[in-house]
C-alpha cells in the first residue's frame, strides 16, 4: 500500500514538474498554480506513505524497526524537500524554485522507488534509540533546507550573471529580484545548518550506543564536518562582515557538494566499516 | 540644393562614442551657428540627446555632407550615417515620431525635436526648408501618437531603470536614494521609485540651492555633492544626471563605499552623457551599473512586444513622408511657373500698352475689353503648361526645358558631385556594403553631366539648365 501510495506521489511530484518547467516556456500562473496542486497532493500522499503501519517506515525509527531500506532516506529528503519549497513558496511566492525541486525531488524519488534496495539492517543496540530517530529526521530536513538553498543559490548566480552582464534573457522576467533570492537562501541555510548540527550532535550519540565511539573517522563524518564548518563560517561572514550574493552563493554550494560527499560516504560506508556505524542506517 | 541628416544614434554608436559629442544645451546654439557658416550650408538644425547627434542641413549640395562629417570628429565620424534628401526626410521623420528611440514610443523626443528646432531658431539657423520638414514630420509624429497604441505600451527608460531596481533590490520600501544632478529623466526616476516606497530621496547637487529647488520639486533632501563618499554608503539606488565631464563615481571610490555598505547591493543608473559612473565599477560585487546603452537592450524587449504598432506607425509616418514630398514637389515646380508666368505676363502687358497707345480714342470699356482679351490669351496659353509643370512637380525635363526655351534660367551654384550611395541614399562611412565617405580617397571633383539623385529625392539637387 506505502509502495502505491508513493508511486502515486511520484507521478504527482512528476506532473508538478511538468507544470513549473512549462511555465518557465509559457508564462501562465495556470501552470504555477497546478505545479503547486500537484506537488501539495503529492506531499499529503507521500506522507501518508511514511505513517502507514506494517511497513519499514520513518515513523517507525527508533521504535524497533527490523529494517529500512536504503531509498527510504531519500525518500523522506525528497518529502522534506517539497514541504520546504511548499513553505518557501507559500512565504515568498517563488515559482521559479518549484521549476528546480520539483525536478530534483523527481529526480531523487526515482532510484529511491523504482530501483530495487535492499533492507538495511539496524543494530540490534540502536533499534530503540530516540537519538536514531532525531537523528534521520534532522539530516532529512537539514539536507532539504541545504537542498534548497542550493537551488536558489544556483539561481542567483544565474541570475546575478544576467544582471550583470546587462543582457537580460528570455527568463529574465520571471526571476525573482536578487536581494529576495539572496534572504531566502541565506535563511534556508541557516535553517540547514541548525538541522545539520542537531544531526550531527544526534548522529554521534548514536554512533557512541552502537560503537562506542563519539566521532569515527569516516568520509561521511568528514564531509558533513567540513559542511557544518563551512556553513558556519558563512553565517559568521553575514553577520559580522555583512558578507551576502555572489561570495555566499558560492559557499552554499560548495557546502552542499560538501553535504554530498557526506552522502556518498553513507552508500559507500558498508564497504569501510562493514557494520553499523554513526549513521544508523546500514545494510 | 539638398537636404542632408549626418550624424549617429544610439543604434550606430555606443555611448563611449556618443559621450564625446555631447553637448551642453547652453552650446548648442553656437554649435549650430558654426554649423551654418560651413561653406554651403544654408539651414542647420542639430539635435543632440543622450541617444543621438543628429545634424540636419539644407546645403548646396551633397558633397557638403563631408564638411558636416568631419564636424563629428574622427572617433564618431566613422560610425555616423549621412543621409540625403528622401532618406533624410524619412529619418526625420521617424525620429520625431519616437520610431528611432530606445524606447519607441516614448514622448520625449518629439518635445526634444521641437526644442532643438527652437535653439536653431533664435541661434538663426533656421530657414523655411527645415522648418517645413520640421512641422511635417512633428504632425506626423502626433498622427502616430493619436492613432495607434505605441505610446500606451511604451515605457520610458526611467520606468525600465525602475523596474531593474525591483529586480535588483525587490521591494523599494525603506530603500534610500540619491539623485545626482537635475536631468528630467532621472527626476521622473527618481519620482517613481519614491512613489513606489523608497524612503527617503536624496537630491545632490554642486549647487546647493538648485539641489534644494530640486528636492522641493521632487519631494526630497537636499544635500551637497561634495558628500557624496558618505552618500555612496547609504544609498540602495543612485540615479546620475550631472553635466559633470568625468566620472563622477569611479570604481575606487565605490570599492571603498563597499566595505562601509557591509556589501548591500547597489544600483547605479547612469543617464547622462559623458557617463558619470566608471564602467568599471560593474566589475564590483554587489555594484550593479546601467547606463543608456544597457537599458537599450532592456528596452528591446519592450520593442518587440509592440511591433504591430510600430508596423502601424511605420505606415502613418510613411503616409505623411509622402504628402510632404509631394507638397515638396510642387512647391518646386512653383517658381519656374511663377517666372513663367511673370514673363507671358509681362510680355502681355508690354504689348497692350503699346497697343493701347496706338489705338487711340478707346473708351473705358473698349479699353477694359481689349486688356480682358489679353489676360485671357495668357490664360489660355499658360493653362496647359501650368497643368504640365505641376503634375511633373520638378522632377521631369519640362522645368528646365521651360526655363531654356523662354530664358527664365536663374544663375545658382554648379552642382559638386560626391560619391553617391546605391538607392537607400544612406552613407556610412565606414567600410561594409556601403559607400565610404570620409574614410577613402575621394576623386577630384569634376562637373558631373548628371548628378545623382535618390529616387524621390525631397530637395534635389540643382540640374544644369
Amino acid at each position: 500500500m506505502a509502495t502505491i501510495l508513493v508511486h502515486i506521489s511520484l507521478l504527482a511530484y512528476a506532473a508538478g514538474a511538468a507544470a513549473f518547467l512549462t511555465w518557465l516556456v509559457r508564462p501562465s500562473r495556470r501552470w504555477v498554480q497546478a505545479g503547486r496542486i500537484l506537488l501539495l497532493a503529492g506531499l499529503a500522499l507521500h506522507l501518508a506513505a511514511f505513517v502507514i503501519p506494517g511497513e519499514p517506515n520513518f515513523a517507525a525509527i527508533g521504535l524497533g524497526a527490523e529494517g529500512w531500506k536504503g531509498g527510504q532516506l531519500f525518500s523522506l529528503l525528497a518529502a522534506a524537500t517539497v514541504a520546504g519549497y511548499l513553505l518557501l513558496d507559500w512565504r515568498w511566492d517563488l515559482p521559479v524554485a518549484g521549476a528546480f525541486v520539483a525536478p530534483f525531488t523527481v529526480a531523487v524519488m526515482v532510484p529511491a522507488h523504482l530501483v530495487k534496495s535492499s533492507a538495511r539492517a539496524v543494530a540490534p543496540q540502536i533499534t530503540h534509540s530516540l537519538a536514531l530517530f532525531v537523528h534521520v529526521g534532522a539530516a532529512a530536513l537539514g539536507t532539504a533546507a541545504l537542498a534548497l538553498a542550493f537551488g536558489l543559490a544556483l539561481l542567483y548566480l544565474a541570475s546575478e550573471r544576467q544582471v550583470k552582464s546587462k543582457r537580460p534573457g528570455r527568463l529574465f522576467a520571471r526571476l525573482p529580484s536578487l536581494d529576495l533570492i539572496d534572504k531566502a537562501g541565506y535563511r534556508l541555510a541557516v535553517w540547514g545548518f541548525v538541522f545539520l548540527s542537531l544531526a550531527i550532535a544526534t548522529g554521534s550519540l548514536v554512533s557512541r550506543e552502537a560503537t562506542g565511539t563519539t566521532l569515527p573517522l569516516a568520509p561521511k563524518q568528514g564531509f558533513a564536518i567540513l559542511a557544518w564548518a563551512l556553513f558556519a563560517t558563512m553565517i559568521q561572514a553575514r553577520l559580522v562582515a555583512g558578507w551576502r550574493g555572489r561570495r555566499v552563493a558560492l559557499l552554499v554550494i560548495t557546502g552542499f557538494v560538501l553535504l554530498a560527499g557526506a552522502y556518498v560516504g553513507l552508500l559507500t560506508a558498508p564497504a569501510l566499516h562493514g557494520t553499523v556505524a554513526a549513521g544508523g542506517l546500514l545494510p | 540644393m539638398t537636404f542632408i541628416c549626418v550624424g549617429l544614434s544610439h543604434k550606430e554608436a555606443p555611448i563611449a562614442v556618443r559621450e564625446q559629442l555631447a553637448l551642453p544645451v547652453e552650446q548648442l546654439g553656437q554649435k549650430m551657428k558654426q554649423l551654418r557658416a560651413l561653406p554651403g550650408v544654408q539651414e542647420a538644425l542639430l539635435v543632440s540627446t543622450c541617444n543621438r547627434f543628429e545634424i540636419f542641413a539644407f546645403a548646396e549640395s551633397k558633397a557638403v555632407g563631408e564638411d558636416l562629417l568631419t564636424e563629428l570628429g574622427s572617433v564618431a565620424a566613422p560610425h555616423a550615417l549621412c543621409r540625403f534628401d528622401e532618406e533624410a526626410a524619412r529619418h526625420l521623420f521617424r525620429v520625431a515620431a519616437s520610431l528611432d528611440s530606445m524606447v519607441v514610443g516614448e514622448a520625449q523626443i518629439l518635445g526634444q525635436v521641437k526644442d532643438a528646432a527652437a535653439q536653431a531658431q533664435d541661434a538663426g539657423t533656421l530657414g523655411p526648408q527645415i522648418r517645413r520638414a520640421i512641422d511635417a514630420a512633428v504632425s506626423a509624429a502626433k498622427r502616430v501618437r493619436t492613432e495607434t497604441a505605441i505610446a500606451r505600451g511604451a515605457i520610458s527608460v526611467s520606468t525600465i531603470a525602475v523596474r531593474l531596481a525591483h529586480k535588483l533590490l525587490g521591494n523599494l520600501e525603506g530603500r534610500s536614494v540619491v539623485l545626482l544632478g537635475a536631468g528630467e529623466m532621472a527626476q521622473l526616476a527618481a519620482r517613481e521609485l519614491k512613489s513606489q516606497g523608497a524612503s527617503e530621496l536624496l537630491v545632490a547637487n554642486r549647487n546647493m540651492q538648485r539641489a534644494e529647488e530640486l528636492a522641493r520639486e521632487v519631494d526630497g533632501i537636499a544635500v551637497s555633492l561634495a558628500e557624496l563618499p558618505s552618500l555612496l554608503e547609504r544609498a540602495d539606488v543612485a540615479i546620475c544626471s550631472t553635466g559633470a565631464e568625468h566620472h563622477l563615481i569611479t570604481r575606487e571610490l565605490m570599492q571603498k563605499a563597499l566595505k562601509a555598505r557591509r556589501y548591500r547591493p547597489i544600483f547605479l543608473v547612469d543617464l547622462t552623457l559623458p557617463r558619470n559612473v566608471e564602467p568599471a565599477a560593474n566589475e564590483l560585487e554587489s555594484v550593479y551599473v546601467y547606463d543608456m546603452d544597457d537599458l537599450e537592450r532592456v528596452a528591446a524587449q519592450n520593442r518587440d512586444l509592440r511591433a504591430a504598432q510600430v508596423v502601424k506607425a511605420e505606415q502613418i509616418v510613411e503616409e505623411e513622408l509622402r504628402a510632404f514630398l509631394a507638397h515638396a514637389h510642387e512647391r518646386r515646380a512653383v517658381p519656374v511657373l511663377a517666372r513663367l508666368r511673370a514673363h507671358a505676363e509681362s510680355v502681355a502687358k508690354a504689348e497692350l500698352e503699346k497697343t493701347l497707345s496706338a489705338l487711340q480714342g478707346l473708351d473705358e470699356r473698349q479699353q477694359k475689353s481689349v486688356r480682358a482679351m489679353a489676360a485671357a490669351i495668357v490664360n489660355k496659353l499658360m493653362h496647359q503648361p501650368t497643368a504640365r509643370l505641376r503634375a511633373e512637380a520638378g522632377e521631369g525635363p519640362l522645368g528646365d526645358a521651360a526655363a531654356a526655351l523662354f530664358g527664365l534660367e536663374e544663375p545658382g551654384p554648379s552642382p559638386v558631385p560626391i560619391p553617391v550611395p546605391p538607392p537607400g541614399d544612406t552613407v556610412r562611412p565606414s567600410g561594409g556594403d556601403d559607400v565610404p565617405v570620409s574614410s577613402a580617397p575621394q576623386p577630384p571633383p569634376e562637373p558631373d553631366p548628371e548628378p545623382a539623385r535618390a529616387p524621390g529625392a525631397v530637395l534635389p539637387l540643382k540640374r544644369k539648365g
